[in-house]
């Protein structure tokens, strides 16, 4: 009884209709909410959860107000799959609300995979540097390097996500726990004044002569956080001390360990792959005797060891480079003109809305093409 | 038909699941070559919007230090310290932080240090109420004041602040602690400032030799720009072989300037004479123009008006660009005028201004002109 009350429940129009009412809803208030929240904790609060909060800003309680975009879009989902499976059954006249049907449920899973399999980050290149990494906008990573061998450093990337999770992070690849003290998502890193009687945030590397600063996390579109932490490398028998590690420094800080030497860092996410862009020339264009920017275009070299590939690309606006899954736009440059910025993006889901957009297209196109035919023919017939 | 959409769907939903593990701890090796960057970044290092932190060379600072001032051991950041005593045991302390690169934005750094005494977070638009013109190293610079209580001490409290962007380098001289010793200080910080001189070292200096010149920043704000008096920290090379005009009296050129005069007028009136040379253009032709007209509070020009602004006159060198306005100084306020002349001379490029009191300019003009006409190389 309960289950046909729940299958009833989640095969009904009703449940439609209000899904795709609360999705325009959302849509609606989370655009406002860009405008103090900024895009990307908008998009994590109103699209990106499955509740949205509400609470005064002065308050610390929140409470929920609305579905978020996860469960709008997990109970739509629900509902057409459950809609197919107890309603329609396949026959030649339902074969268009049929392909409707499934490019809708397409799209929305293309839009899924999208939210949890892509990725965008960017590499910054000044002419005639050559990178196999790009670099996350807004997330960083805690780097332990093994510097040890000669020829190559290992590391071990503790990403930022896990930083502000977990307290205690053990990896087999290291001898020793990374123990997260403190975790300022955004903040800032001074030198310590000198008589200053508070305590130093770290006891080794820079923090002793540091001061790091919690800051309110940023919402302008060209703006970042600055993470820094305090943490504590924990061998089996003894701690090693405390760093602060934080994007404001630059420079790696250095400890041994078991005659082996490693290196701290944290840094902006790094993605590496396995061939190198090299960027020959940046060009910038402007209409003669304005400053009017007409083109950018980025000349760079692809070279891939392990195919022996190695040819030159042009990327410029509206041409980006589609390869090995990735795609490389032209997204910025340097004041200098001397250095540009490509924004890589990767999503394996990229096609889902193209082929969704057919399914659907063709569904609408069978279904109007079945009514108009049976139509037809049942006037030639009367 | 409704299975295979569950199999795809439940698929599908696995392999999202697998992308979850973004948040995993990712280990690889990478090449010892690979660890580091092929050539210092200028820009893009550091998230826009905050200063970087480098790792390279500090660079250097001369000044005359202020009585009672007292030299500390610089710090990771700051390449100089200073501690002030005042006469009951106060203490304030004085910070000098060069950051190079993106620089910052100063609505941050003001709001920063106004959270530190306890003042509220001004605008955007509310900044350049706050910002007091001042003189740094011979450059503009911007000097804020803010005074209130430390929130966790309950102290009152006073920072004087001056950030000067030059040379790709932003500098911050800070001067905090007690409220009533810091605003004694402040004539005293204020000269400091003027007294001033960067070396060559610097970051801007650190860039590898295949590093193109920098001072192309025609897109930011005048007084943000890579200077081309500064750009000319590189040059080591000799004075070009010139008449100096009577009555100019030639004085320490400072750091970043291959040579500076002092003209003066009746009643005080003064004017300044700098040359400085720049590898390549210097930052071009428009983005001085604007850059100088800045220094005058003119807005920038470009197109027909900025041609129609440049005249032409005759050197050994070649064809020189000749600029005149009026405005008023951007670092006193009052009247001003500059005559400004850039002589392009094969990969380098020379500058050249007169600026200072419009009487002052007025009589020495001509003079002027012929001190750069008569420039040989």
């Amino acid at each position: 009884m309960v289950f046909d009350r729940l299958i009833n429940f989640f095969t009904s129009l009703r449940l439609t209709v209000v899904c795709l009412a609360l999705g325009i809803l959302l849509v609606f208030l989370g655009t406002l909410a860009q405008v103090d929240l900024g895009l990307y904790k908008a998009q994590n609060e109103y699209f990106r959860s499955f509740l949205v909060f509400w609470g005064p800003k002065t308050a610390s309680w929140k409470i929920p107000i609305l579905p978020g975009g996860y469960l709008v879009g997990g109970v739509l989902l629900i509902n057409l799959v459950a809609s197919h499976i107890m309603r329609f059954k396949l026959s030649r006249s339902k074969v268009g609300i049929w392909l409707i049907h499934s490019g809708l449920i397409l799209l929305l899973l293309g839009q899924l995979g999208t939210d949890m399999l892509s990725r965008e980050s960017s590499l910054h290149l000044r002419e005639g540097e050559a990178k196999n990494y790009s670099e996350a906008d807004r997330q960083a990573e805690l780097a332990v390097m093994d510097i040890t061998d000669p020829d190559t450093d290992k590391v071990v990337a503790i990403p930022q996500g896990l930083l502000m999770r977990k307290n205690e992070i053990r990896q087999a690849e290291l001898p020793f726990t990374v123990r997260v003290k403190k975790f300022f998502a955004n903040s800032i890193v001074e030198d310590r004044p000198a008589g200053a009687t508070d305590p130093a945030p770290a006891s080794e590397g820079l923090g002793p002569r540091a001061v790091v600063k919690e800051l309110p996390r940023v919402t302008e579109m060209d703006r970042r956080d600055v993470p820094s932490a305090v943490v504590e490398i924990q061998a089996p028998d003894r701690s090693l001390g405390t760093w602060l590690v934080s994007e404001y420094i630059e420079k790696p800080q250095q400890f041994t360990y078991n005659n082996r030497t490693y290196k701290l860092q944290m840094r902006p996410r790094r993605y590496y792959s396995p061939f190198t862009i090299k960027l020959l020339e940046f060009t910038h264009d402007v209409y003669a005797g304005t400053d009017i920017p007409k083109n950018f275009s980025s000349r760079v070299q692809l070279q891939r060891p392990d195919t022996s590939e190695n040819r030159e690309v042009k990327i410029y606006m509206n041409n980006p480079l589609r390869y090995a899954g990735e795609t490389y736009y032209q997204a910025s440059f340097d004041r200098d003109d001397h250095g540009t910025i490509l924004q890589v993006v990767h999503n394996p889901s990229w096609l889902t809305p193209y082929f969704s957009c057919i399914v659907v297209g063709a569904g609408l196109v069978v279904q109007f093409m079945t009514h108009l035919l049976g139509f037809s023919f049942k006037r030639k017939t009367a | 038909m409704p299975l295979t959409v569950s199999k795809v769907t439940l698929g599908f939903l696995a392999a999202c699941l697998a992308g979850c593990g973004r948040n995993d701890v990712q280990v690889y090796r990478v090449s010892k070559d690979e660890a580091k960057p092929a050539v210092q970044d200028q820009s893009s290092g550091m998230p826009a919007g905050h200063p970087e932190v480098g790792e390279s060379a500090p660079p250097g600072l001369k000044y005359t230090l202020p009585a009672n001032w007292q030299e500390g051991p610089p710090g990771q950041m700051r390449v100089a310290s200073f501690r002030v005593t005042g006469k009951d045991g106060k203490q304030a302390d004085v910070g000098v932080v060069p950051l190079p690169g993106l620089m910052g934005r100063d609505l941050e750094n003001v709001n920063r240090w106004r959270t530190s005494v306890g003042l509220a977070a001004v605008r955007e638009e509310e900044l350049s109420k706050l910002a007091q013109p001042v003189e740094v190293a011979g450059q503009a610079g911007q000097l804020y004041e803010q005074a209130g209580e430390n929130p966790g001490s309950g102290e009152k409290t006073r920072i004087l602040a001056a950030v000067s962007r030059q040379n790709n380098v932003a500098w911050f001289f800070k001067m905090s602690g007690d409220d009533e010793l810091v605003a004694q200080q402040k004539p005293a910080f204020v000269e400091f400032l003027k007294s001033v001189s960067f070396s060559a070292g610097g970051p801007a200096a650190g860039l590898p030799a295949s590093h193109p010149p920098i001072g192309d920043n025609t897109a930011m704000p005048p007084l943000m720009s890579a200077t081309a008096d500064s750009a000319a920290a590189g040059s080591s090379e000799g004075k070009p072989d010139w008449q100096v005009p009577a009555g100019w009296q030639e004085v320490s050129a400072g750091g970043f300037l291959v040579a500076k005069f002092m003209v003066s007028g009746p009643d005080n009136a003064q004017a300044a004479v700098n040359v400085s040379m720049s590898q390549g253009d210097g930052g071009g032709l428009a983005g001085n123009v604007n850059r100088w007209r800045g220094q005058l509070g003119l807005n920038p020009l470009a197109g027909g008006d900025l041609t129609q602004a440049i005249s032409e006159v005759d050197t050994p060198a070649g064809k020189a660009s000749v600029v005149d306005f009026s405005g008023k100084d951007a670092r006193t306020g009052q009247s001003a005028r500059l005559i400004g002349a850039i002589v392009p001379q094969g990969n380098r490029t020379w500058f050249y201004k007169l600026m200072g009191s419009e009487q002052v300019v007025e009589s020495q003009k001509s003079a002027f002109t012929k001190f750069v006409q008569m420039a040989k190389y």
